[in-house]
Parts: C-alpha cells; sequence; structure tokens
C-alpha cells in the first residue's frame, strides 16, 4: 500500500504547472531520446552488441588502462589457474583469514575455494541459503571478491547489479575488494551501459532490479584540508582480475 | 529551515577578510580545485567539453520547462518499483514528512549521506528533538557537524578547518586524541562512523539526479558512505529538490562526464549508486522500504520567472565558487545560507527572500568567470543583475524598492549618461571639486558620503584631465581628418 506524505502530488504537481505557466500532459516540443519506442530502442542496442564485438579487444585493452589510471591494480590472467593464483598471492600477501565472495556465474569458470581454504582462509559466501554462511560476521572480512555485470573501459568501472546471490556490501565492508571481469562484459562507455539498463527497464519494469553500483578504484576521501587519503569507508585497495581468454 | 544571516554578509565577509591565516588558506586551496578541474577538461578536449556542457543545457531546459510532467513521471515509476513519493511545499512540512516516517516505525540512528537539501531544512536539529540520532557519514560533513556548523562549500563542507582544529575537534569530541596526520584523522573517523553505518536503522540521503523513466535515484560519492546508507538501514528516506530530475537514464551518461570532472577534476568518482526503490524479495539486502521526498521550498519562485529558472539547471558541482574572485576572499560562511558562492547568490535570495539578502546579488564583480566554468553554462551574472533590478525597482519577491538615496543618485547617473553636454560640464566641474583631495591618478581620501564610503576601503580613480573624448578629437586633427 502506498503511503503518501505531505502535500498531495495532484496538487503539488499541479502548483509546479502553474508556475511553468503550461498546459497538462506530455511536452509540446518532444524530447527525442524520451519518446522512443522500445522497439527502437532495442533496435540501437543491436547495432551497439555488434559495434562491442567487433571490437572486442580493443575495448578490454582500453579498460585495462584506464582502471589502472582510475586506482585499480590490474592483472590480465591467461586462465584459471593464472586467475586463481592472483586471489591466492593476496590473500598470503593481506595474511587474510576471512575471505567473503557472492554466487555469481563466474566462480564456476573460476573456482577458488579450495585454494583459499588450502591457504587456510575461511571462504564465507555471501548469500542466503548458503551451507558456508554464518561463519563469522562478513563485516570482520579481510577480502571480498566479487564478479562484475559490466566493465565500462572509458571510465575503467566495474557495474555490480545486487540481486540473489550478490550482496551489496560484499564489495564494500571488506578493507580489499577483488573483481573478476570477463571480456564479454566489457562495454566501450557509458552511453552503452545506460542504454542496456535503459532497456532493461523499458522490458522488464521493477523486475529489472532494485540497484545499480558503479564502483571506480578503492574509496576515498580529500575533506582535510583537500589531502587525498585512499581508504575511507569503503575499500582502500581494489584489484581488477581480467578473465583474458576465449576471446 | 535552516537558520538564515543573509542579511549579515557585510559583517561576516569582513571577519573573514581579516582572517590572515584563512586568507592564505583559502586562496592556495581554491586554486588546486581550478587547476584540477581545468586538467581533467583538456584531457577530454574543450571543443568536447564544451558539446556536452550544451547538450546538459539542453537536457535542463527541456525537462525543467516540462517538470510538472516529469514529476508525475517519476512519481509513477518510482511507486511502481515500489517505493513511497512524498511531495513537500515547504521546509517544515519535508520535515515533518521524515518525522512521520521516523516515529510511525520506530526509528532511532539515523546515518546520512550528503544532501544540501536536508541542510536546508535544518533536519539534524529536528531529528535530534524526536529522538532519533542523526549522524553525517561523510568526512566533511561528518567534520562540521562536531563543530555544529554549517557547510563552508558545497562539495568540501570543512575546507576551511586545518588539520591542527580537526585533532583538537577530534580530541574534544569522540575522544581520539593526539592525531597528527590526516590518514590518521581520516582513519579514526572510519573507525567511529563504521559502527553506526552498520547499525543504523534509516539511511538518509540527498540525490544528484532523479531518473523519471526508471524511477532512479543517483547518488554520486568518493567515500562509500552513501553505498552503506543505501545499503544497510531497513528504511531510506531519499530527500531532494524537485529540479533534479532528467527525463532518461541515457542523459546521465552526459552528467557523469561533466560533474565529477567540474567538482574535484575527477574522470568520476569512485561510487556512482542507483537506486530502484527498496530491495526487491529475492535480493541478499538493501531497505526493506524506500522513500522519496521531492521539495519545492521555494524553487518554483524560480521556475515561475523565465530569467532566473536557469539557476534550477545548477548540478552543485561547486565550479563557481572556486573560480569566483568574492567567493575565494569571503568564504562560504559569509553568504550566511546553505548556498553559497555565485549560484547561492542567486538562489538564496529567492529561496529565503530577496528583502533580507539584499546584499548578495551586490557581493559580485560580474566578471563573469562562473558562467564560463559552469558545466551548464548557466548565465549566473545575468540573474545577478535581474536580482538587482528586482531589488531597485520592487518585484514580486521583495516589496521594498531601492532607498531614495539610492533611486536619487541612478536618476542623476541616467541623465547624465544620456547628455554629452551635460556629462562634459560636469568632467568640467569635477576636476575643480577634486583639486584639494586628488594625488596623481588616484583620490585617497574623500569626506563626505557617500564618497567618503568608497574611499575608506579602497581608492577612486581621479578623473583625468582629459577625457576620452577630448584626447580622440585630437587624434583626429593630428592626423589631419
Amino acid at each position: 500500500m502506498t503511503e503518501i506524505l505531505g502535500t498531495p502530488p495532484e496538487q503539488f504537481i499541479t502548483s509546479v504547472r502553474e508556475a511553468l505557466g503550461r498546459k497538462a500532459g506530455p511536452p509540446e516540443r518532444p524530447y527525442a531520446r524520451m519518446l522512443e519506442e522500445r522497439a527502437s530502442v532495442a533496435e540501437r542496442e543491436r547495432a551497439m552488441q555488434e559495434r562491442l564485438s567487433a571490437n572486442r579487444r580493443g575495448n578490454v585493452d582500453e579498460l585495462a588502462r584506464v582502471a589502472a589510471l582510475r586506482g585499480w591494480v590490474v592483472h590480465r590472467a591467461a586462465g584459471v589457474e593464472d586467475a586463481v593464483g592472483y586471489v591466492c598471492r593476496l590473500t598470503e600477501q593481506l595474511e587474510a583469514r576471512r575471505v567473503v565472495r557472492s554466487v555469481q556465474e563466474v566462480f564456476k569458470d573460476v573456482p577458488m575455494d579450495d585454494a583459499l581454504s588450502s591457504l587456510g582462509a575461511t571462504v564465507q559466501v555471501m548469500a542466503r541459503g548458503e551451507e558456508s554462511s554464518g561463519i563469522f560476521d562478513p563485516a570482520d572480512a579481510d577480502l571480498g571478491v566479487t564478479g562484475v555485470d559490466y566493465a565500462i573501459a572509458e571510465t575503467g568501472t566495474a557495474v555490480i547489479l545486487p540481486r540473489r546471490g550478490v550482496s551489496r556490501v560484499t564489495s564494500l565492508l571488506p578493507p580489499v575488494h577483488v573483481a573478476l571481469v570477463k571480456p564479454s562484459q566489457t562495454l566501450e562507455g557509458l552511453d552503452d551501459l545506460y542504454l542496456l539498463r535503459r532497456l532493461a527497464y523499458l522490458r522488464d519494469g521493477a523486475d529489472a532490479g532494485s540497484y545499480m553500483n558503479f564502483i571506480t578504484g578503492p574509496s576515498r576521501t580529500a575533506d582535510i584540508e583537500q589531502t587525498l587519503v585512499i581508504g575511507a569507508h569503503g575499500p582502500r585497495e581494489t584489484h581488477m582480475v581480467i578473465l583474458d581468454w576465449g576471446l | 529551515m535552516a537558520e538564515v544571516k543573509t542579511q549579515e554578509f557585510r559583517r561576516a565577509s569582513a571577519k573573514v577578510l581579516a582572517n590572515a591565516k584563512l586568507q592564505s588558506y583559502l586562496g592556495r586551496s581554491m586554486g588546486t580545485f581550478d587547476g584540477a578541474r581545468a586538467e581533467a577538461i583538456e584531457e577530454i578536449s574543450r571543443q568536447r567539453w564544451d558539446e556536452l556542457r550544451q547538450e546538459a543545457r539542453e537536457i535542463k531546459r527541456h525537462t525543467l520547462d516540462n517538470l510538472d510532467y516529469y514529476l508525475g513521471l517519476l512519481r509513477e515509476r518510482v511507486t511502481a518499483n515500489g517505493g513511497h513519493v512524498h511531495f513537500a511545499r515547504d521546509a517544515e512540512e519535508a520535515r515533518a514528512i521524515v518525522g512521520q516516517i521516523s516515529k510511525s516505525r520506530g526509528l532511532k540512528l539515523a546515518i546520512k549521506s550528503k544532501s544540501m537539501v536536508s541542510e536546508e531544512m535544518g533536519l539534524n536539529p529536528f531529528l535530534e528533538k524526536m529522538g532519533v540520532e542523526p549522524v553525517e557519514t561523510d568526512l566533511g560533513e561528518y567534520i562540521i557537524q562536531l563543530a555544529e556548523e554549517t557547510p563552508f562549500h558545497i562539495i568540501a563542507p570543512a575546507m576551511h578547518k586545518s588539520k591542527e582544529e580537526v585533532s583538537e575537534l577530534f580530541e574534544e569530541k569522540i575522544n581520539r586524541p593526539n592525531l597528527e596526520d590526516i590518514e590518521a584523522m581520516a582513519g579514526a573517523a572510519r573507525e567511529v562512523l563504521r559502527e553506526k553505518l552498520v547499525s543504523a536503522d534509516m539511511g538518509i540521503t540527498g540525490a544528484n539526479f532523479l531518473v523519471a523513466e526508471t524511477g532512479t535515484v543517483t547518488l554520486i560519492t568518493n567515500e562509500g558512505n552513501g553505498r552503506f546508507c543505501t545499503s544497510v538501514p531497513r528504511v531510506l528516506v531519499s530527500i531532494t529538490g524537485m529540479e533534479k530530475v532528467v527525463p532518461s537514464m541515457e542523459d546521465l551518461a552526459i552528467f557523469l562526464r561533466l560533474l565529477p570532472r567540474a567538482a574535484t577534476g575527477q574522470r568520476i568518482s569512485s561510487y556512482v549508486t542507483h537506486v530502484y526503490g527498496p530491495k526487491r524479495p529475492e535480493d541478499e539486502d538493501g531497505p526493506e522500504e524506500y522513500h522519496l521526498i521531492i521539495v519545492d521550498n521555494g524553487r518554483s519562485r524560480l521556475l515561475a520567472d523565465p530569467d532566473l529558472r536557469e539557476a534550477l539547471f545548477c548540478i552543485r558541482c561547486g565550479a563557481c565558487l572556486n573560480t569566483c574572485p568574492v567567493y575565494r576572499k569571503v568564504g562560504g560562511h559569509s553568504y550566511g545560507w546553505v548556498y553559497p558562492g555565485p549560484i547561492g547568490a542567486v538562489v538564496s535570495p529567492v529561496l529565503v527572500g530577496l528583502d533580507r539578502s539584499k546584499d548578495l546579488p551586490n557581493a559580485s564583480s560580474l566578471c563573469g568567470a562562473c558562467k564560463d566554468v559552469c558545466p551548464i553554462k548557466i548565465n549566473i551574472p545575468h540573474m545577478l543583475l535581474k536580482l538587482r533590478s528586482n531589488l531597485s525597482e520592487g518585484s514580486e519577491l521583495n516589496a521594498s524598492k531601492a532607498s531614495i538615496g539610492d533611486r536619487v543618485q541612478a536618476g542623476v547617473y541616467r541623465r547624465l549618461m544620456s547628455s554629452p553636454r551635460l556629462l562634459g560640464l560636469t568632467r568640467r566641474l569635477g576636476l575643480l571639486a577634486q583639486w584639494p583631495f586628488s594625488r596623481g591618478r588616484f583620490i585617497r581620501k574623500m569626506p563626505l558620503p557617500p564618497f567618503s564610503r568608497w574611499t575608506r576601503t579602497r581608492d577612486m580613480p581621479a578623473l583625468a584631465p582629459k577625457s576620452f573624448r577630448q584626447i580622440w578629437s585630437e587624434r583626429l586633427e593630428d592626423e589631419g581628418r
């Protein structure tokens, strides 16, 4: 049941309309993007996908380059062993005892629980109904590992859509975050991402998801004397492992 | 509403001007912001930057010209996403809505991510009275909250505090003594706040953009506190001015390229968070309830005036503050209300009343630097002139006109400037009159008001022995024409 407090919506919107001195209804001078039909948005999306698949390699290279500039430690893994090995070495370096991860497809491609356990780390899956849950408080984790839904080359950004199996805080609570990126998830620019998400909403409405996070490098603040400090409330260290095979 | 001190501009700015330490510091740090912005713009090229600005401007104009329609669409979509949308005509009503939400759900601890509108509302003292503990979680806002002050700058609220002052504050207020370096201070705040961030039952945020078509609230942050506020508490409330709407998600790509570059010179901020209502049943976490409060609080007065409407295009990057020769000297608190600097000098008078903010539209040399750096190309100088004209001619925004003295002065000026003969005569009289006072090219001290008021703080250029017209006609004669 929708709750309404304050000024009744109709009354508020009418007073805005009166301030503008315009008649009720949609804009008289149309705004091209807004009036676009779903079919036309979908058509643009197809064209975008073609453009992306024609330049997959170039976009992954650009992602790796820009992500490093934005504060990610970027590793391009040549194979499964290399990728798992990277996370293991990081775990050792950090002397991480508690590792949290999400439930995502990518962990089937790059299974790492056993390797991490053999190093003496406890791996906890942050998802409801998972057997390993509840061993330690995720707030105490030393390392968080997640997949991503997209990565944006233009900005060096990992995009995560939290949902079943993907907590909002696996990439937020621990001081160190590792994001596993598949080359097929790479987009060229912000426009590509927003086109995809717009289309998803036009297709699925509220079912398209409740949340979307862009992560670009570590958490930071410069609020005291404009001096940059890395690691405010979020991770102080962020690693992007690009699963650089199968292209 | 937050306490209004706009009428004290002169006194407050005089105090800042006399503070030598703050003066040297202000110049330095404003320059840092300015330099970072310029560098980030160079990187994508000036031409691309101007194209983005123009595009953003057109989106803002279209949306605000049809704001009633887009507010209706936004409400429909946020509701479809499972959220509650409330409208507040003014600060008091907005506070009451937050009060009702927190009271009926028995909420006790509110973590806040930076929200300028909540500053407008004076929300924190109100929450305290309601028995809800408000905790600012952006480091700058947290420092300001501990110091019981208001933000000095839109995006760097505590920029006027030296690390020594922050150190003292942390010792006194959160029992963290002997912190010497900035990293340690940030670490202490992180520790103290982490406990609040993981245990709060209420999250309060502002909004950088509201996407009408998808019912999405977008937050741009660097620290990660915004992510906590939107992930952990069971009730999430976003409070925002009604001007923040954009039509479609695809518009965000343009604004995301503009805002971080203009604000801090970053290519993108660490986090961009998009909230589409409450958590869905299958989600692992997120708020059970989502409320969006859309606030007018005087904005429809800006909307109704075609000359002032574009003040609502502002995306709160702070670039006009950093570049303004006046802000760089008098700082943020002198402006006396939530929004300082050039954009504040337009917005504050309209939101709190022009009658009590007469000095703000005049606190500008109209040099135009603010317009040049604005990512939305807002014509701030034009709006300042419009407000000055409202001040002298009277308008709906202020009942009283300029004083008799000012109006007589303006009348005499108009008469002189429209008659070359009269102007020449006055000039010759002036040459005689200034003779006892002028030393070289300047008059350093004049005996009578209003002239003495002028020479109290600056020199007056003396009338030149020959006028431009004289020199000009002599040259023409020399050249034999």
